[in-house]
């Protein structure tokens, strides 16, 4: 099963996901997949912000900036399931990381296609990411990229979850859901 | 306590008002007085509240619940301002965080919670 949560800034879509993911059973391993690369204080803060919040829910993190499907070679065998947090911050590594900005189409069936991949292997995965949409403001065009490219990503991500979940003011209101039974 | 959020220009201010026939609205600021307790009190544009707090250096965490003691009815209205692009300025990024983390401590003290879009509420608490 796929959830896709979302929400803004500070709207509390992190929280909610590291709950709201199933709870394993004895033999299944619930990994938390981290994207956010660290380049300042204000990084460090955010991520140790993040471990206090999953600290005693028992995930296994894994780092995984990019190249989102090796992310599954950092797995133990055995039954799995996932968080994946953000979406905004894995389309920022695919798009800008290299010398050259990669465009947006190929960044969107790139990550796409990984994570379609990698939730084959999953009972549950959870994706996090976010609005940033809604700020009415026109950047410059690499930004337009990045937030079209964010656009398509939560389209895709959209369709072939069984869930869409958007976080409000840490409530969450229901988008899509087909969960069967 | 009541929480109205939504986008820029949605209406929310005008949706309570048709709710409520007597009413304090106070803008972008917490009574400096003690109001009129009879009257429905509004205080509206509370994110500009919370920026304001910040830029003084205050601590909006703390005052808006000593203020909630005062007033357990009242009703806060505010946008929803973190979703966009993450602003260049870090004492932006401060501010967005810092609001939506203080929404989403109201949101779950709140007895009811609305979001407003084209004029239009919808209860989600």
């Amino acid at each position: 099963m796929m959830t896709l949560i979302i929400g803004g800034s500070g709207s509390g879509k992190s929280a909610y996901a590291e709950n709201y993911i199933t709870r394993p059973s004895k033999e299944t391993t619930k990994y938390y997949i981290a994207t956010m690369q660290v380049f300042d204080s204000e990084g460090q803060k955010k991520v140790q912000r993040h471990r206090m919040l999953r600290s005693g829910k028992g995930f296994v993190t894994i780092e995984q900036s990019a190249d989102i499907f090796h992310a599954l070679k950092k797995m133990k065998t055995g039954k799995k399931m996932a968080l994946l947090e953000c979406i905004s911050n894995l389309t920022a590594n695919e798009m800008f990381s290299e010398a050259i900005i990669r465009n947006e189409e190929i960044v969107v069936n790139k990550i796409i296609t990984e994570l379609a991949q990698l939730n084959q292997q999953l009972t549950h995965f959870v994706i996090v990411s976010n609005n940033v949409f809604e700020d009415g403001n026109v950047y410059d065009e690499t930004t337009m990229e990045y937030i079209r490219a964010m656009g398509q990503i939560n389209n895709q991500l959209a369709k072939m979850a069984d869930e869409v979940i958007e976080v409000v003011v840490g409530i969450p209101v229901i988008v899509k859901k087909n969960r069967k039974g | 306590m009541k929480i109205v959020i939504g986008g820029y220009a949605q209406g929310k201010l005008n949706y309570i008002l048709q709710k409520y026939d007597s009413s304090i609205i106070l803008d972008g600021a917490l009574p400096s007085k003690i109001e009129n307790k009879e009257k429905q009190l509004i205080i509206n544009h509370f994110h500009h509240w919370v920026k304001g707090s910040i830029l003084q250096g205050g601590s909006p965490e703390e005052e808006i619940m000593q203020f909630l003691e005062q007033y357990p009815d009242c009703i806060i209205i505010s946008d929803e301002i973190g979703n966009g692009i993450v602003p260049i300025d870090a004492r932006e990024r401060e501010y967005r965080e810092r609001t939506g983390r203080i929404l989403i401590q109201l949101a779950a003290r709140a007895e009811e919670v609305e979001r407003v879009i084209c004029g239009i509420g919808q209860k989600i608490k």
